[in-house]
């Protein structure tokens, strides 16, 4: 993103999550114990799962709005299984499908008929949630068996640790290693950097982009089950709003939303961040409203602050090596 | 020019026919459906959608967008009946408004248009910052008839020869921007920005001041549509307008005003605006349960869309360069 050895965005996110730690030991004797912390990693499990994916995407140059619905419609389904009378493990399994099945529809929209995505994710994002309804009407499924909310809310034994981390840790190295070890990765990027160049070479476009679709809808579906174990409880109306602090936490964490520019501990880092941040103003005493203006704040300050260094880089004439990129990127845009 | 011709081909048409088949098919199955007080009821229900609806389509149509107008337009209706209240009177009120949403317009022109920073991303911190700050500054407090001036209360409750007087004032600007939009040179240019933005600034096109004072019009309009809820609803709190912004988005979209910049106009997004909710009614007339609202309204925009592809890719508009429209 700048200079290759300098200060980097990413690494500025995660030095800025253990400032946010600390600065949140200090403020509140209440942060740093087992039950706030377990509360914390809890609280942006679904948020963070969600997040791994849409960093695939919108470094691929696409977007997608309907992740809190598709959570919500596979949560939706696994109620509706559950109370229609299959067994519980089934249940999950079709809510699994759902969201699979959605973001496989974005993805057809998008890569077989040439839809911008931002405007096909807003369609999906009425239509899931419409479905949600649908399905459930307007009762949510509550008697779930005690075994999976244990599951759902419990923490390892011994531990502050949540179930839903050990998943949630799992699903972060793999996203990590595909995104910047394996073929997939490197493909991601180069669609992002200059879709024509990367299909020129030989990259399969379309195939890619159907499937980091079908990645996010698949993990919409993930969080899904996590957030209705967590909350014990299938309703229509749940998660409203999510798919706007996801993206914004994934821009924090320095994606690019031109494409092409990205790393996965960056993204993990701006979503604890942002979990870190919210429970230590809420112990300190601060209203949910300076989390927003925080967060809103942030998001500006991460586009702003690259902008700023780059022309005071370019000013002083120092690596020029870095500019090439960027240069790339504005092209991209435009 | 061709009159009759251009008239078949332009894109408002499809969106009218389509309005016209949901009105007609409801109000046969459900004749209620088209009683005045049925009409009223939609025209009603649409105006600020329809308001904002036109804002954005400054905006998208120079291929950016304003994620903020959702918090702006909650933030100046609450802020008019406060400020009513404390005694500034309306006149007060509209011009704090105006200048809440020429400050949020302005700084994300500022931050778009000189800094060349990403307008998605931009709008969407100033949408969690402006409500933040509303957050802060309305802190659980509401606003209650009592507290709505008289003139912007008379607005949301009269008609003037049997429409809406909320809904006419949404006419006016659409006819008065849809006029600006067709004749004028400056908002010609943001077409050309929204085909081509490179293009643009090579014709010698100010392309940084167009789009700044292409947001600052939409903050306003934003800003100043805070009167037109405040009197639709009679009352505000610190969370009116949440989510609003992508239902706005979603009018121009069906209403022909493409993501990808260069095509669409105001009339399109107004009439999308009113499609959408012309469903939303047309849903409860034909005893469809109202959960299916969203899901058709979804399965409308795709369908949009999915048209507009079909346009572009057959009358080979000059909207996008190369393939970069996915």
């Amino acid at each position: 993103m700048m200079t290759r050895f300098g200060f980097s965005w990413d690494k500025g996110v995660g030095l800025f999550l253990i400032i946010a730690v600390v600065l949140g030991s200090i403020l509140s004797d209440n942060f740093a114990n087992a039950s706030n912390l377990s509360f914390v990693l809890r609280d942006v499990t679904e948020f963070a799962i969600i997040a791994l994916a849409m960093t695939f995407l919108i470094i691929s140059g696409e977007i997608d709005l309907s992740v809190a619905s598709t959570l919500n419609l596979s949560s939706a389904s696994l109620g509706f299984l559950y109370r229609a009378g299959a067994p519980f493990e089934m249940a999950i399994v079709g809510g699994l499908l759902v969201g699979l099945a959605c973001g496989l529809f974005n993805g057809w929209l998008v890569t077989r008929l040439g839809l911008p995505s931002l405007a096909v994710t807003i369609a999906t994002l009425a239509l899931y949630r419409g479905l949600s309804y649908a399905l459930l009407g307007n009762e949510p499924v509550n008697q779930l068996p005690e075994f999976w909310i244990s599951i759902g809310y419990g923490r390892i034994p011994g531990t502050f640790i949540p179930w839903s981390t050990l998943l949630l840790v799992l699903l972060a190295a793999l996203a990590w290693f595909i995104l910047h070890n394996t073929r997939y990765g490197r493909w991601t990027f180069a669609i992002g950097v200059n879709q024509e160049a990367a299909r020129f070479s030989g990259i399969p476009v379309e195939r890619t982009k159907l499937m980091l679709f079908a990645m996010t809808g698949l993990m919409s579906g993930v969080a899904g089950v996590v957030y209705t174990l967590r909350f014990a409880s299938a309703s229509p109306d749940g998660a409203v709003g999510f798919e706007l602090s996801i993206i914004a936490a994934v821009l924090f964490g320095g994606v690019s939303i031109s494409g092409g520019i990205g790393t996965m501990w960056g993204v993990i880092a701006a979503v604890l961040s942002l979990g870190v941040i919210r429970s230590a103003l809420q112990l300190a005493g601060f209203t949910a409203n300076s989390l927003l203006i925080v967060s809103g704040g942030l998001l500006l300050i991460s586009v702003i602050a690259p902008k700023i260094t780059e022309s005071l880089r370019i000013r002083t004439g120092a690596a020029r090596k870095g500019n090439t990129k960027t240069t790339i990127r504005e092209v991209g845009n435009e | 020019m061709n009159g009759l011709k251009s008239l078949v081909k332009a894109r408002e048409v499809p969106v009218f026919l389509a309005l016209v088949v949901v009105v007609g098919v409801a109000g046969i199955a459900n004749p209620a459906f088209l009683s005045a007080t049925g009409a009223r009821d939609i025209l009603l229900g649409v105006a600020i959608v329809a308001i904002l609806a036109v804002g954005q389509t400054f905006v998208i149509v120079m291929r950016h967008i304003d994620l903020s107008v959702g918090s702006v337009v909650g933030f100046t209706s609450f802020l008019i009946g406060d400020l009513y209240d404390q005694g500034y009177g309306l006149w007060g009120g509209l011009a704090a408004a105006l200048g809440v949403g020429i400050l949020v317009g302005g700084i994300n022109g500022f931050l778009v248009a000189y800094l060349k920073l990403p307008s998605l991303v931009v709008t969407l911190g100033a949408l969690y910052v402006v409500r933040g700050v509303f957050n802060d500054y309305a802190f659980g407090r509401t606003i209650t008839a009592a507290m709505v001036p008289p003139e912007v209360a008379w607005i949301g409750l009269n008609r003037l020869g049997g429409i809406p007087v909320l809904f006419l004032i949404g006419l006016i600007l659409v006819v008065v921007s849809g006029f600006i939009m067709r004749r004028m040179r400056s908002a010609r240019d943001l077409y050309a920005i929204g085909s081509n933005p490179a293009a643009a600034e090579l014709a010698g096109i100010p392309v940084a001041r167009r789009i700044f004072t292409a947001f600052v019009t939409n903050g306003a309009i934003a800003g100043l549509a805070g009167a037109v809820m405040l009197g639709r609803f009679n009352a505000a709190n610190a969370n009116s307008g949440i989510a609003l912004e992508l239902v706005v988005i979603a009018a121009c979209v069906v209403g022909g005003v493409t993501i990808a910049g260069g095509s669409g106009s105001v009339w399109g997004a107004f009439l999308g605006a009113i499609l959408l909710q012309a469903i939303t009614r047309a849903i409860g007339a034909l005893g469809i349960p109202q959960f299916w609202q969203q899901a058709f309204n979804g399965g409308l925009i795709i369908l949009a869309i999915a048209f507009d592809k079909y346009l572009s890719t057959r009358v080979k508009t000059t909207t996008i360069m190369g393939s970069d429209d996915d």
